[in-house]
């Protein structure tokens, strides 16, 4: 069988040789890839949508309606990511964790304790997690920052490099960068379960409303160009802010996959400790 | 609001996909008359698009209003229109049929099952509509994405292993489709399909069209389950849910065989696949081959979803078949077929679906005494079997007679053999599982008295579900009755310009 793949794949590869030898030359401007529709965007898009990016342009307006179901395979990932790994059933525990955090010492209890409420002491699950000051401390310098950069990049995703998927990957990251630093239960604390589906709910139905909002306006679905009905800007601006408008959707939906996924994977759908 | 059709049919289950992830954490309730609504929308504006297409011919739909080759088109014409309804009809039929299934195995997640459900749907009505062949991946990417998820949930253990091979041949498939994609760009610039199909008769003879174009159809073979490709269906269609499984089964293969159909004529176009490259005879021998396998296949399984998944592999063998037949006949009878297998595949779905409500797992041997304790539906699943096997006042049949004719024109008579081989095989098949239904203590001879009386106690499945199957199976004779009229005002009018 492995013999058998082998001469596949080699057969696949000695066919996608064969058709380079009709190839435009490389980088040749006279290709068919660079004379067809490419220069339509090259030539247009600044005046067409005011957006200088001209990649933010593309991706998020001309062809929008793919990037919207791009953000849509995400986000499908997130939902079967929940649908496959959520366990809601209660586990049977071996004995209750708790640790002193000041001192970092674990006390194993057999029955359920009875500890006062109070920030120096927290429950763990029996998977237990070594706990490292060092690391703790500089994860939580550092992931202000890494947000604010994120934020940026979505912002600034018509202008520069950037834009919603990169930008809520990072966002998403320094969540992952919580659940790993501290635990899991920590970041769940800061935004849960219920508020990452609702974030990503939020995301795409905001990319999809701002579509829905333009054929409401009279146009076709996602011509950002209607919002000029409503907004204070003329038409061009109009598909700029639509822009920034459905890349912060994709931000918002981003992050929030990101941050279901791994949840939902670091801890087999328990939601305990996790890795 | 009438020039929106064609997106407000994708948009309808897209929105209900959207709106029921939100509410299933605010108010579950409403969930499922969401779903029903956004799919009963996405019926009514396919019904619309049909209606529209045949009174003033094909839909162009501009996304965000950018002309065709800069932007994403949407257009809907005769062939797709009626594979919009069809796909509608039935993932809407099932959800009404199967939501006792789904409350029963996903008690604490039904939400999220049915949001992936209607994203699955958005995803083969979004392929079907576009006319964008990248659109096309991204749509596709979707559906699988949701049909792994969907396959992976089911309630055997062994589904989650099923759902994993899928992933690695689903993935494998749609990079080939890519890298089809891709060197066709090279070669015109363009994504749009009559724009590309506009700019290829000028380098008919490119090496890079050629490999392009096979890179796409070996990817869609592998998507649409052509023997050999064809290992990851049966198990992941046997162990996947039934509800999942019954819109997949139906829906999946047959979208796919739209899309290959879809590159022939109208991306590369007849001349370019029948004339220039002549690959047709060798295609056909391959459906040959995909017919034999398949029914033999089928004749050893003693699982009864099994044995229908391998009716899919043979029934897929057929489509391809006529497609490459090269003349009108074949390629009619391949469409008509596609509609019909979605339908026939269907009702036999439900059927199976009703006894494994009841019965749980579908050996063979678990069917005795399922005319008694269901006559419904065991009738339902008579009728649909006799749809594929070709019995006359079926629609199987008539698409059968134009595959075979196409066959005949074109002088392939290993096609038409095969073709009669499969069908015998296929009245074989149901007939056995009849006499298990029908005579099954007869045969066993276990002749525990009032065994009849106790194991014939009337125990049919919920309303839902057998008024479903028996809907489907009147449309499959209807379908039969108006098949002259679908082949003379629909699917001629579309192949008029491909075969003169």
């Amino acid at each position: 069988m492995k013999r058998i793949g082998l001469i596949v794949v080699i057969l696949c590869g000695a066919v996608l040789l064969y058709a380079t030898r009709d190839f435009p030359a490389w980088g040749d401007p006279a290709s068919p890839a660079s004379t067809h529709v490419s220069p339509h965007y090259i030539e247009h898009a600044l005046q067409e949508t005011e957006v200088p990016n001209l990649v933010t342009a593309v991706l998020a307006d001309y062809r929008s309606y793919d990037t919207m179901f791009e953000t849509l395979v995400i986000f499908g990932a997130g939902v079967a990511c929940f649908l496959l790994l959520r366990s809601f059933g209660a586990r049977r525990r071996e004995g209750w964790y708790v640790r002193h955090i000041p001192t970092g010492v674990v006390i194993h209890f057999r029955k359920r304790p009875r500890i006062p409420h109070s920030r120096f002491f927290e429950r763990l699950d029996t998977e237990w997690v070594p706990h490292d000051l060092i690391i703790m401390t500089i994860c939580r310098i550092l992931l202000p920052f890494i947000q604010l950069f994120s934020l940026y990049v979505v912002a600034h995703g018509d202008f520069s490099p950037g834009g919603g998927f990169q930008g809520g990957v990072m966002f998403g990251a320094s969540l992952v960068l919580m659940a790993i630093s501290f635990d899991l239960r920590t970041a769940l604390s800061r935004v849960g379960e219920r508020i990452l589906a609702l974030l990503a709910f939020l995301g795409v139905v905001l990319y999809g409303g701002i579509g829905v909002l333009c054929m409401l306006l009279g146009g076709e679905f996602l011509d950002y160009s209607e919002l000029a009905k409503i907004l204070p800007v003329h038409a061009e601006e109009a598909r700029a802010l639509g822009m920034i408008g459905v890349e912060v959707g994709v931000g918002i939906a981003v992050t929030a996959v990101m941050a279901v996924i791994y949840v939902n994977i670091a801890s087999a759908g328990r939601h305990d400790e996790g890795l | 609001m009438l020039e929106h059709i064609p997106v407000l049919l994708i948009l309808a289950p897209l929105l209900a996909a959207f709106l029921v992830t939100g509410l299933a954490w605010i108010q579950s309730a409403y969930c499922l008359p969401l779903a029903l609504a956004g799919l009963l929308g996405s019926l009514l504006a396919s019904i619309a698009a049909l209606h529209q297409v045949m009174a003033q011919g094909a839909l162009s739909y501009e996304m965000a209003s950018w002309p065709p080759p800069v932007g994403i088109e949407l257009r809907i014409d005769l062939f797709n229109s009626l594979v919009l309804v069809v796909v509608s009809a039935v993932s809407l039929i099932n959800l009404v049929a199967s939501w006792e299934f789904i409350k029963r195995e996903f008690e604490d997640r039904k939400e999220t099952f049915l949001a992936l459900y209607l994203l699955f749907v958005t995803g083969l009505l979004g392929v079907t509509a576009t006319a964008d062949l990248f659109n096309l991946y991204v749509l596709l990417e979707i559906t699988s994405l949701s049909a792994y998820a969907l396959i992976a949930m089911g309630p055997s253990s062994r589904a989650p292993l099923a759902s994993l091979h899928y992933v690695y041949l689903g993935v494998i498939g749609a990079s080939f489709y890519l890298l089809g994609v891709g060197y066709l760009y090279i070669m015109t610039g363009s994504l749009n399909m009559g724009d590309i199909a506009s700019l290829l008769p000028a380098i008919w003879s490119s090496q890079t069209v050629l490999v392009g174009f096979v890179f796409c159809l070996v990817g869609v073979w592998i998507k649409m389950a052509f023997f050999p490709m064809h290992i990851w269906l049966p198990n992941a269609y046997t162990y996947a849910s039934m509800t999942a499984s019954r819109v997949l089964a139906p829906l999946m293969t047959k979208v796919m065989v739209y899309v290959m159909i879809r590159l022939m004529l109208t991306v590369f176009g007849a001349q370019y696949i029948f004339r220039v490259l002549d690959l047709g005879p060798v295609i056909v021998w391959l459906a040959v081959l995909a017919i034999v396998a398949g029914a033999v296949m089928a004749l050893v399984q003693r699982n009864l979803v099994k044995m229908l998944c391998y009716i899919i592999v043979s029934e897929i063998g057929y489509m391809v078949g006529g497609a490459w037949m090269g003349n009108q006949a074949g390629m009619t009878g391949s469409i008509l077929h596609l509609i019909n297998d979605a339908l026939m595949t269907f009702a036999v779905f439900l059927a199976a679906g009703n006894f494994a409500f009841k019965l749980g797992e579908l050996r063979l041997e678990n069917l005795r005494d399922l005319f008694a304790r269901m006559p419904l539906s065991s009738a339902g699943f008579v009728l649909a079997g006799m749809s594929i096997v070709g019995i006359p006042p079926t629609c199987g049949f008539f698409s059968k007679w134009y595959l075979i004719s196409g066959g005949l024109q074109a002088g392939q008579h290993a096609y038409v053999a095969a073709l009669l081989l499969s069908s015998l095989i296929n009245a074989i098949l149901f007939m056995r599982v009849v006499e298990y239904a029908y005579f099954g203590e007869v045969r066993t001879g276990h002749g525990h008295h009032g065994g009849h009386a106790h194991g014939g106690e009337m125990d049919e499945a919920p309303v839902a579900m057998v008024a479903c199957l028996l809907l489907v199976v009147a449309s499959l004779v209807l379908v039969g009755l108006y098949s002259e009229s679908i082949v003379s005002g629909m699917i001629q009018p579309f192949l008029v310009r491909s075969f003169v």
